[in-house]
This record gives C-alpha cells, sequence and structure tokens, in this order.
C-alpha cells in the first residue's frame, strides 16, 4: 500500500464536484436548461476523473498521520499512526465503482431534467448529494467518517424520496428517517466501541491492530460493536429484517431517482460489508450471521416480488432480494465469493438501471404500471420492448448476460465453501425473478391491449433511450467479456479473503 | 463491590436515555412525541461517548508548552469522543429538521399526528 503515492488532487475532485454542483443547482433552483447543462457536464467530468485518476492515498486539509510516539507527522500511509484527518484511498476496485456510480448519474441526470417541470434544482442538488455520500462510504479509510457519511446519505435519501411529491413518498421518508436515528446512533456507538479497543478510528490501523493482539476476553466488545455494525448494514442495504422499509423508499421515488437510490446502496453494501469483514471476519459465527442475513434478504425479497401487482413495486422488491445476492458473497468472505459479490453488484446496478429507465418509460405512455393493465407496449415502442426483455434476461441470470456471469462465481464460491444450499437458494431467486419480471413484461408490453382505442403519439426523451441502449450494451459485452470488471475486484478480493473454514 | 464513579453514573444515565428514546420510537403513537424520543436517544449516545472519553482528574487536551508528552499523554481527556459528539449533534439537528418537515406535511395532508392513522393503508 505504501508503494502508492498520497496526496492526488484528483481524488478528492471525486466528492468536492458533486457538493459543490449540489450547491450551484440548489442555489439557480428553477432554470431548467442551465441546471440540465451543469449536471451532465459534471456527471461527465466524475465519469472521466474516475476512469483516469492514478490509484493512491489523499489526506484532505493536507494534515497527514501524526505517530503518536513522537508527536510529529508522517506521510507513509502504511504507518500505523493517528489519522486525524479525511482519508482517502483510490484503488481498483473504487475506481470500477465509481465510475459505474457515475454512469448511472449521467443519465439519470439526464432523464431527470427531461421529465421534472418543478423543483429541479432541490432534486438534482439530492442526486448529487447521494452520489458524494456513497463516493465518500467506497473511498474512505476511518470509520469516523464512514459514520458521518452513511448519516448523511441516509437524509439524503429521504430528500431524493420526498422530491416525488406524493404523500406514499412522505411516508416511505419519515418511516425511513426514523430508521436512519437508529441505525446511526448505533453505528456511533460501533465506532466509539472499536476505537476504545484498538484507540485507532482508521480503519487500515484498527485492523492492523486487531490482527496482531489477542483481544481475550475483551473480543465480547468486537461483538457488541459488529452488532451494530451489522445494524447499520441492514439499515444500507435494506437487508432483512428492513426489507419492507427499503422497498418502500424504492417504490415511492421516481424510478430514475430508484436507480441512483439503489446504486449507492449495492455499492455502500459493499464498502461496508468489506470494512465489517476486514474487522470482525476473524471472529466465529461473525461471517454465518452475514449470511443467514443475506439468505433470508434474497428470499424474502424475491417472494415479495412474486405477489406484487404493480411494476415499480416488483422491481422494488427484487432490488431489496438482489443486495441479498451481493451481501451473500461477502459473506462468504473467500476470494471468489468477494470476486462474486462485488461482481454481482457492479451488475446489478446495471441490468435495473435498464429495468428502471423502462418503467421511467411507462410514465410518457400514460402512467401505468399496474400489472393489471394490458398495455400491449412493445407494438408501440418496439425499442422498449427490447429493452426490457433483454433487461429481464440479464436480470435473471440468462447468458450470456452479465447477470449469468456474477451468478455463476456466486454459485461456484457457495459450492467450494461447501454450502450447497447457498448455491441452490441463489439459483432459486434467479429463477423466481424471472418470473416475477416475465409476468409483468408479458402483462405491460407484450399482452395485446384490452381496449382497441386509438392512442396518441407518444414522445419519450431521447436521453432515456440512449440511456437504456448504453445499459443494455452493458449488460451483453460485461456478460460476454467479464474480466473487463473481474480484473478490477480480483486484486482486492484476494487481499481481504479469508477461507471459510478457519 | 462496584465503584460508584461519574463515568458509570453517566454510562447509566445514557443507557436510560437511550432506552427510554427507543422505547419512545417504537410505542408512541404521536409523530412529534416520536421525534422527541429520537432526540432523547440521540442525547444518550451523545452522554455514552462523553462518558467514554472521561478521565478523572484530566486536563484539557490542549498540549501547553513546558510539558512532557508522556503527562499529557497520561492526562488529557479523549478527544475523540468528543469530535465525534459535536458531529452527532449536528447530525441530530439535520435529521430532527427532517423529520418535523415530513411530519408537517403529512398533518397538513391527513390532519392528524397519529402515526398509526397517518401511516396506515394507500400505498400507490
Amino acid at each position: 500500500m505504501s508503494a502508492y503515492p498520497s496526496n492526488l488532487w484528483s481524488i478528492p475532485l471525486l466528492v468536492v464536484i458533486p457538493i459543490i454542483v449540489a450547491v450551484v443547482v440548489n442555489f439557480i433552483y428553477n432554470r431548467s436548461r442551465l441546471i440540465k447543462i451543469i449536471s451532465i457536464v459534471s456527471a461527465v467530468c466524475l465519469a472521466l476523473i474516475a476512469s483516469l485518476s492514478s490509484y493512491g492515498y489523499h489526506w484532505f486539509t493536507g494534515q497527514p498521520a501524526l505517530r503518536p510516539e513522537t508527536l510529529t507527522f508522517t506521510f507513509d500511509p502504511g504507518f500505523p499512526a493517528w489519522r486525524l484527518a479525511l482519508e482517502f484511498y483510490f484503488g481498483p476496485l473504487q475506481q470500477v465503482m465509481i465510475f459505474v456510480m457515475s454512469l448511472i448519474l449521467i443519465f439519470v441526470v439526464a432523464v431527470a431534467s427531461s421529465g421534472l417541470t418543478k423543483r429541479q434544482g432541490p432534486y438534482m442538488s439530492m442526486i448529487f448529494l447521494l452520489f458524494a455520500s456513497a463516493a465518500i462510504i467506497i473511498m474512505v479509510n476511518d470509520l469516523y467518517h464512514l459514520w458521518i457519511a452513511v448519516e448523511i446519505g441516509s437524509l439524503v435519501v429521504a430528500g431524493v424520496v420526498v422530491g416525488s411529491g406524493t404523500s406514499v413518498s412522505h411516508k416511505a421518508a419519515l418511516k425511513y428517517t426514523f430508521f436512519s436515528a437508529l441505525s446511526g446512533a448505533g453505528l456511533a456507538i460501533a465506532l466509539a466501541l472499536i476505537l476504545g479497543l484498538t484507540g485507532y478510528s482508521n480503519i487500515s490501523d484498527a485492523i492492523r491492530y486487531l490482527q496482531s493482539v489477542n483481544l481475550g476476553e475483551m473480543s465480547i466488545i468486537l461483538y457488541v460493536a459488529f452488532a451494530f455494525f451489522v445494524l447499520s448494514w441492514i439499515y444500507a442495504g435494506g437487508l432483512a429484517p428492513i426489507h419492507p422499509l427499503k422497498s418502500e423508499v424504492y417504490g415511492a421515488s421516481f424510478p430514475h431517482g430508484t436507480a441512483m437510490l439503489q446504486t449507492q446502496s449495492k455499492l455502500m453494501l459493499v464498502a461496508i460489508g468489506i470494512v465489517m469483514l476486514q474487522i470482525f471476519g476473524m471472529l466465529p459465527f461473525v461471517r454465518e450471521v452475514m449470511l443467514a442475513i443475506s439468505i433470508i434478504t434474497m428470499m424474502l425479497g424475491v417472494v415479495m416480488a412474486l405477489i406484487q401487482t404493480d411494476f415499480r413495486w416488483i422491481l422494488a422488491y427484487l432490488i431489496v432480494s438482489h443486495s441479498g445476492l451481493v451481501t451473500v458473497g461477502i459473506s462468504l468472505g473467500t476470494t471468489e465469493g468477494l470476486v462474486g459479490g462485488i461482481f454481482q453488484a457492479v451488475n446489478d446496478v446495471i441490468y435495473m438501471t435498464v429495468l428502471l429507465l423502462c418503467c421511467e418509460a411507462l410514465y410518457y405512455f400514460g402512467g401505468k404500471t399496474s400489472t393489471r393493465n394490458s398495455l400491449g407496449l412493445a407494438k408501440r415502442a418496439p425499442w422498449l420492448g427490447m429493452a426490457v426483455i433483454l433487461g429481464t434476461m440479464a436480470a435473471s441470470g440468462i447468458p450470456p448476460f452479465n447477470g449469468f456471469q456474477s451468478e455463476l462465481i456466486l454459485i461456484q464460491a457457495s459450492l467450494k465453501a461447501g454450502l450447497p444450499e447457498v448455491a441452490a437458494v441463489i439459483l432459486m431467486v434467479s429463477v423466481t425473478t424471472f418470473i416475477a419480471l416475465f409476468r409483468a413484461v408479458y402483462r405491460l408490453f407484450l399482452k395485446p391491449p384490452e381496449t382497441s382505442e386509438p392512442v396518441a403519439e407518444v414522445k419519450v426523451p431521447r436521453s432515456l433511450y440512449i440511456g437504456l441502449w448504453v445499459f443494455v450494451a452493458l449488460t451483453l459485452i460485461i456478460g460476454v467479456y467479464p474480466n473487463i470488471v473481474v480484473s478490477f475486484i480480483t486484486p482486492v478480493a484476494q487481499a481481504v479473503s479469508i477461507p471459510w473454514y478457519l | 463491590m462496584i465503584e460508584v464513579t461519574i463515568q458509570l453514573l453517566g454510562f447509566i444515565a445514557a443507557a436510560a436515555l437511550v432506552v427510554i428514546g427507543i422505547a419512545g420510537m417504537l410505542f408512541l403513537d404521536n409523530l412529534i412525541k416520536k421525534i422527541i424520543s429520537f432526540t432523547l436517544l440521540s442525547d444518550g449516545v451523545n452522554l455514552l461517548l462523553v462518558a467514554l472519553g472521561y478521565v478523572e482528574g484530566g486536563i484539557v487536551p490542549i498540549l501547553i508548552p513546558g510539558m512532557s508528552v508522556s503527562e499529557f499523554a497520561a492526562r488529557a481527556a479523549l478527544v475523540f469522543p468528543v469530535g465525534i459528539v459535536l458531529t452527532n449533534i449536528v447530525i441530530g439537528v439535520s435529521t430532527t429538521a427532517i423529520l418535523v418537515a415530513l411530519a408537517i406535511m403529512l398533518y397538513r395532508r391527513y390532519g392528524t399526528l397519529k402515526a398509526s392513522k397517518v401511516l396506515k393503508g394507500e400505498r400507490r
């Protein structure tokens, strides 16, 4: 790690730019055209920075680590010391995660600026703050700022949900914010306990300390900290038992908002999951608990999706269910499991964005998302019909799409860890996802409409179609060439992995 | 026999505040009372953090000229929990503001602050 150069100027820009844009677009409030230009240009810049930046560390405020014995500064990122400044680490994993997130951001802001007529500035501001909070969580290397970013993220989630302006969204935001109070407090206590136990809030230093000492009876404190961390993890990803709360948040937002919310949520799950694995992974029963939560989430989410009669809510529950797929891989903690889990997170946000953009398009065709309606949209909008079918195939893990590759790795990882029952559950989720989605797609897109009334010409924004096909192409490209993403993930997975049988 | 110290009293008071706060959030029906319960919970966490950082006979954690590093390390109160508390206060205020704003919006729509009535039914 110490081979990486420190204080790279490009790294903080991934957080600073969205914050500045959030302030600016909020300030110019209702000047739609200007907001659109600023938002899209900034999102493109973020994608470029994420793809071109070198790997390394950055200390905000220019204050590096403080050596406790001499009270002098050290610029060595590998040296165990008091790291009081905001410390970011940008490596291959962070690069691929932030790049995918910024790609989604580009199309989310383009679609939002085409569809929204009122309160565009504050809404766009929330979208950019969502990006900033997720970027911090992905890159940050200390527990204190991780906690702050999780708290900011949860408040911004409430803001994005409220942005859709319905009473349902207000209620969903209220419930979610109440629970954020509990999980935020829990994470603060976990942070305090780890700090008290190790003396470090820096994640690398705390892990190094925990690996070098035998905690003995004090390990009970680590278990308590783990319990509070799990609370926050569950909250971030909407894992069981709070899956109805998160599904409500997804269902109550605009579909493009949900695309950004689910991206933030899944990437947070990965980032926090890896931190948990590194700090607590060596303790007995920790990974078993994480695995149990993941399996329950997968099953509950997909069963709930099956009984829904609205495309939005089917997607909302499937997003939660597939969060369980991501965390299964991370919970296994093996190299294959981690590669599968992180790869699944990346794939998941891509194919879910395809489906959510298709759902967004339904708003332009009259706004009916209930599967009780037969709209026959595939005839009226054949490109949209094709995109939703391809998205369904990717989400169901059908080859040659990206979902297949990551689910295959996850199944192999489960079998290699000696857990065939987990592999069976993953297969079951895959099949049930197909049934839940195809039922809705058939009713809304393929089944001819019950009435033969003449329909008015509908103009779907070009940005929506472009976004749709960019992400459809990505599902196919990553499905055929998985190494494009896996090569970024594997080194990190190897560095933090733990064998399933210790 | 457990010695009753200021720190222990702080822990007990913090635990009481957290339990009262969680109970209020879960069992009270009025949205404003739920929000007040949340502030109690937040205060409980703050008190816990302050108690964690308490050092008997401690000094303000500023290295004064002439003071040795070992003396400073032995007597200075822990600065980090105080930093967390400050942040938690700011986060608490922001969360409370959002909760109150949402409660006002829901009150305007439903004409009641009873969570059981406001949050029930009507999903789409």
